[in-house]
Parts: structure tokens; sequence; C-alpha cells
């Protein structure tokens, strides 16, 4: 990763970019089906999901 | 000598990031030609969240912490002002670009953290503002151009800003304190045209500031003369932009030589491929000139060795390009000679197809002479951008019909913008409160709504409400005649409009019922009987 900070002196402190993970399948599922919503393309964006066991039953 | 950090805030996160902040970008080299101390921070670029804004705002003992930008990169601005409040208590917070200088007193007042904002122009001011924090005064009130807290937290705000004269006098943006190569030549592609889908290297360039022309949706950031400081009765000055009869405009272009000379600069080291200019509109400057600006930047374009050489497979040595043009001020000639310099788009805000919508707008166009603009454009073999718009004061069926009409003949394809009252425009001016209760009287919550003009914020419309346009541009856009005819006898007998009368509420078009009446209760299902 390049600096993120550009500049014409250099900074006291470096800044460190924590590495990216990379794209999960479930991320990459959900981004994808995003593209395409509408119709019979839905779903569930499962990050988001509230679990409430009590309804369940 | 001032430690200065820019930001450049979030802006349009649904999208990536394709556009270096020009003004920031000219203010970096201005800073840095004084000797000042800089590091940019391109937040929009990199949007690597706030762990690692803690970090740039803790990576030096900061003196100024300076940010600023278009309107609605405000929720973004608002985050970073306040971490920087508090990681970094002594630097000097200064803000600018469209957003301060459409509201300058509310947005000292929504955000406390800002100490200085520069309003306007900020070429010459950043650097005196940097001057005097050398000096150690702090004095703010004797920089024109700024609005600063008095020690009773009374705002002042300075006197105007002139605006500079000579454009030529400016050097090139500090386009290396940017991601060029990480994120914004990855991001070259801007769909307008094949060209500019298979730009590789795509730079963006400002060859002027200014626009002939007073269409009352759009806002020119206090920089092309469209700014004034009133005072009102109780004496508290403010600015004032376009208002029916003020209408004030100063033109301002950089030379056809200036202008070629940094393309060719940019070739040389970035290996541009392509051009965007960002000029609102590049016609103004050529009839300006005496049609001579466009055809002078187009000859040093072949000159310099700029001009796209085309492969059989679309690809090119050279550079395209492409900008902002007008329907009533461009002409075939120059169309053409623009095409054969490597133009390959051009955005028309066409807005409306319908006259009488057109006529109120104050664009000084016609839907006669966007037709002919059009077809002239396309002869050329530069793809026209249609701009469409709907949801205007006086927008009504006849004009959405119009438009549909005008997009089937013209082959046009488009999903219209909202008519949006972005603050600074005139029809924020004129429907401010009609904005404001809207949004409960809070006007911050419309700012921090505001995004993409193609999604619904504020209403300006007299005739539908955001529910109305939503439906209403769906079935436009599948050309459902059927059932724009079935919802205008629905929307007339709600708005208890009688036969023979025009289908519409705007004043002097019909029964007068001003935007801010109380709707009357829906019927919704009773026209179909
Ligand atoms: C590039 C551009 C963008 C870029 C972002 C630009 C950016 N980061 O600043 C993108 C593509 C994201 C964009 C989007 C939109 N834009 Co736009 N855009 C422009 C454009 C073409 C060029 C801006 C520019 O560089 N100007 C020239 C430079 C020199 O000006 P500047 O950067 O503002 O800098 C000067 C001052 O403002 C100030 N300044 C700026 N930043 C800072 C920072 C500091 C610290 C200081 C002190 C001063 C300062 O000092 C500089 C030197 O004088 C202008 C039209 C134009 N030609 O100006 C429209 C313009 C800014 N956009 C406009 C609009 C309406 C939009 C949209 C809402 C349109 C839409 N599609 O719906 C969207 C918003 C999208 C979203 N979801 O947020 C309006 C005004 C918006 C506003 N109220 O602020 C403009 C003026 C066009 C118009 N006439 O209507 N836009």
């Amino acid at each position: 990763m390049s600096d993120v900070l550009k500049g014409n002196f250099k900074p006291q402190n470096a800044v460190v970019v924590p590495e990216e993970k990379p794209e999960t399948l479930e991320e990459r599922f959900e981004r994808t089906a995003l593209k395409r919503l509408g119709g019979s393309i839905a779903f569930v964006s499962k990050k988001k999901v509230m679990w409430d066991l009590k309804d369940k039953v | 000598m001032a430690k200065v950090l820019f930001i450049n805030p979030v802006v349009r996160e649904e999208d990536v990031p394709r556009h270096i902040p020009y003004g920031i970008a000219l203010l970096a080299t201005l800073a840095m030609e004084k000797g000042h101390l800089v590091q940019v921070y391109d937040e929009n670029a990199w949007r690597k969240g706030e762990a690692v804004l803690r970090q740039v705002l803790t990576a030096d003992e900061w003196d100024v912490v300076a940010l600023g930008g278009i309107t609605t990169a405000y929720g973004s601005i608002k985050t970073i002002v306040r971490l920087a409040r508090r990681l970094c208590p002594r630097a000097l917070i200064v803000l600018g670009g469209g957003v301060l200088t459409s509201l300058p007193r509310e947005m000292m007042g929504f955000l406390p953290e800002v100490d200085v904002g520069v309003i306007g122009e900020a070429l010459v001011t950043f650097n005196e503002i940097l001057a005097m924090l050398d000096s150690g005064v702090r004095d703010w009130g004797k920089v024109l151009g700024t609005i600063s807290r008095g020690p009773d937290g009374a705002l002042i705000m300075s006197g105007q800003r002139p605006l500079i004269e000579n454009l030529d006098s400016l050097p090139y943006p500090a386009w290396d304190l940017f991601p060029l190569e990480e994120v914004y030549f990855k991001n070259s592609e801007s769909l307008f045209s094949e060209e500019g889908m298979m730009a590789k290297r795509r730079l963006d360039i400002n060859g002027s500031l200014g626009c002939s022309l007073v269409c009352k949706f759009c806002f020119h950031l206090g920089i092309t003369g469209d700014m004034r400081y009133e005072e009102d009765e109780a004496g508290v000055v403010n600015v004032a932009f376009d208002r029916k009869g003020s209408y004030t405009r100063a033109i301002r272009y950089h030379s056809p030589e200036y202008i070629v000379k940094m393309v060719k600069f940019a070739y040389d080291k970035y290996a541009i491929d392509f051009v965007a200019f960002i000029d609102e509109n590049l016609m103004t400057m050529d009839q300006h000139s005496g049609r001579t600006w466009l055809k002078e930047i187009c000859r040093l374009w072949h000159e310099y060795g700029l001009a796209p050489q085309k492969n059989p497979d679309g690809t090119w040595t050279g550079v395209c390009w492409g900008g902002t043009s007008h329907a009533t001020l461009c002409n075939p000639e120059i169309l053409k000679i623009m095409r054969e310099a490597g133009c390959a788009q051009l955005v028309y805000g066409y807005e409306s197809f319908a006259p009488h919508v057109m006529k109120s707008i104050g664009k000084g166009a016609t839907p006669a002479s966007n037709m002919r603009s059009f077809f002239w454009t396309l002869e050329a073999g530069i793809r026209p951008i249609p701009n469409q718009i709907i949801g205007f004061p006086n927008e009504d069926f006849d004009s959405l019909r119009a438009n549909m009409e005008a997009w089937k003949k013209l082959g046009l394809v488009v999903k219209p913008h909202f008519a949006t009252p972005y603050p600074g425009s005139e029809w924020f001016t004129v429907y401010r409160k009609q904005i404001e209760r809207q949004y409960q009287g809070d006007l911050e919550q419309f700012i921090l709504d505001l995004g993409d003009a193609s999604k619904s914020s504020a209403i300006i419309s007299h005739n539908f409400n955001a529910v109305e346009l939503i439906g209403l541009r769906d079935l436009m856009m599948s050309f459902n005649w059927r059932q724009l005819d079935e919802y205008e006898r629905i929307w007339r007998i709600n708005r208890g409009i009688p036969e023979g009368k025009p289908s519409t509420l705007y004043p002097g078009a019909g029964p007068h019922l001003a935007i801010d009446e109380p709707a009357k209760p829906s019927l919704t299902l009773v026209a179909g009987a």
C-alpha cells in the first residue's frame, strides 16, 4: 500500500493502513445479487439480520 | 511555516472515487509555493475509515487542518471536524468550498469545531490565513473572504474577497499529492462515450470559471462572480446569490496555450489518455472570446501532438476529451473542429423538452434549440449526453409527455434527475421555507439528505409530491402512456380540478394553490370509476 498521506515533507508518525481482508464468498454473493436486485432476485443481507429467537417459536 | 493537513472528505459514497478535488489540489500547490509544509489525505479516494483518519490526524503537530468540498460532502465533513477538534486541539480548522460558501453563517453554526470558513474563491485567502498564522496574529476579520468567531463567539464576516483576474497566473494542481495510480487512474472509466468508457488514464482539467446562464437550479460556488454580500434590515451582512432581477457573473478563462501546455505536461508525465474538462460550460467561454477560444485549443491540441490517432479496435494514442456544452451557444462548425481534435462527449443540460418548463428555468434554451444542438453534435460525431430533470416548479402532465415524446423521437435513454434546490441556487432562496418545512424546520437534515439529484430530497414541484415524482419517473421510463393518462384523471379529482381546466396548480397557469398549502387528502381509488 502506498502512503495515504502525500506531501512535501515527512510527517513525524507513519500512518499504517491495516491490510484489507479479502472479500468473503458471502460478501461477493450479496454484492453481485444487489446489482441485479428486483423481482425474483431478493436476498438476505446476513450482517443486517437481527436475530430474535423468541418470535421464532 | 505552517504545517498544513488538507483532507478531502468523502463524496458520492455510492460510487468509486473518480475526481481529484481541483480546488484543494490548487490550494496545496499555492501553499507549497509559499514554503509551507503540506500533506494531503484524500479520504474520498482511500475510504479507509475512522481508524486511519485518527492516525492521519495524529501523524504530526498540525497547525492547520483544512477541508472543503461540495454541499453533499457535508456528512463526511461533520465527522472529520469533530474528530479533528478532539485529536488536534491546537490546530486551526479551516473549511471552504461550496458547502461553506452557500450558507456561511448556518455552517459555522452547525459546525462549532470550525475556526475559519473561507467564503468563495480561496486562491488568495488561504495563503493569507497561513501567513497570518505564521505571524502569530489571529485576527481573521482582517483577511478578506473569511467568516470566523469573535471572542464572544459571535460570527465575524470580513469583507468580500475579489476574484483573481488572471487565471494563467495559477500553478498546476498538486496532482502528485493525490493517489493517481493507486485510485484515480483505476477509476478512469466515464460512461459518456465509447472513448470515455475505454479511458485508462483520465485526468480532470479546468479551463475556465464562470457560466453566462442563470439556471435556477444551479449554484456556482461563489467563484464565478455569482456571489454578492448584502446587508439585511438588522445590519447583518450575508452572502446572496442569483435572485430574480439580480444576477451577476464574471467570466474567466485560461488562455488556450496555458490549457494545452498543462494537458501536454500531464500527457508527458502521467501518460494520460483522456481529459475531462470540468468547466461549467465550455461554450460560454467560446462565445465570450468571439469564437476563438475553442478553435485555438483544438488547433494547439493538434500542434502539441495530442489529437488522438485511433486504432481499429477503438483504442488510441493521444488524448481524447469531453466537457459541457450548451444548446444555444454551440454551432456545427466548432463541434466539427472539436471532434477532429478528439472531443468524444459533451454534456448538455437539456433538462426538459416542454416549452413552458424551459421558459421558467432561466436556461435560455428551448426544446427546438435542444433538438438542433443534439443533431449538430451527433453529426459532428460527438456523443451528446442528454441530461434530463423532472419535478420543476411548473412540471405537469403535459411536460412529462413532451419529454417522453422527445425521448422516443431522439432515441434518448435516460433516468431523469429530480429538480433539487441545492443551497446557493435561486430555487433554494425562493423555496427555502417550503424546504425547511419538509424537514420539520431542520435545515441541517435537508443538507445531510442531499446526494445525487437522482434520488428525491426536498420537492419544489407545485404539482407533484415525492411519491408521485418517483412513480411518474418510472412510468415515463417505460413509456407507460396508459397509466400516465389514468393517473392524470385521478390527480385531477384529488386536486379538485374541473373539466376543461389545465392539469396544474402552478400560479399563473391554473387555479392558484401555492406549494405550501396543505395537500388535500388523496382519494386515489375513486377515479377509476
Ligand atoms: C468535479 C465536480 C464534482 C465531483 C466532486 C468534486 C469535488 N470533490 O469537489 C462529483 C462528480 C462527485 C460531483 C458530484 C455532484 N455535483 Co458537482 N461538480 C463538479 C464540478 C464539475 C467541478 C468542481 C471544481 O473542481 N471546480 C473548480 C475548482 C477550482 O473549484 P473548487 O474545487 O470548488 O475549489 C475552490 C473553492 O470552492 C474553494 N474550496 C474548495 N475546497 C476547498 C477546501 C478548502 C480547505 C478551502 C479553504 C477552500 C476550498 O477554493 C477553491 C479555489 O477557489 C462543478 C462545476 C464547476 N465547474 O465548478 C460541479 C458542482 C460543484 N457540482 C454540483 C452538483 C449539484 C453536483 C451533484 C449534486 C449533481 C448530481 N449529479 O446530482 C453531484 C453530487 C453527488 C453526490 N452524491 O454527492 C454543483 C454545486 C454543488 C454544491 N451545492 O456544492 C456544481 C457547482 C455544478 C453546478 N453548477 O451545478 N461534482
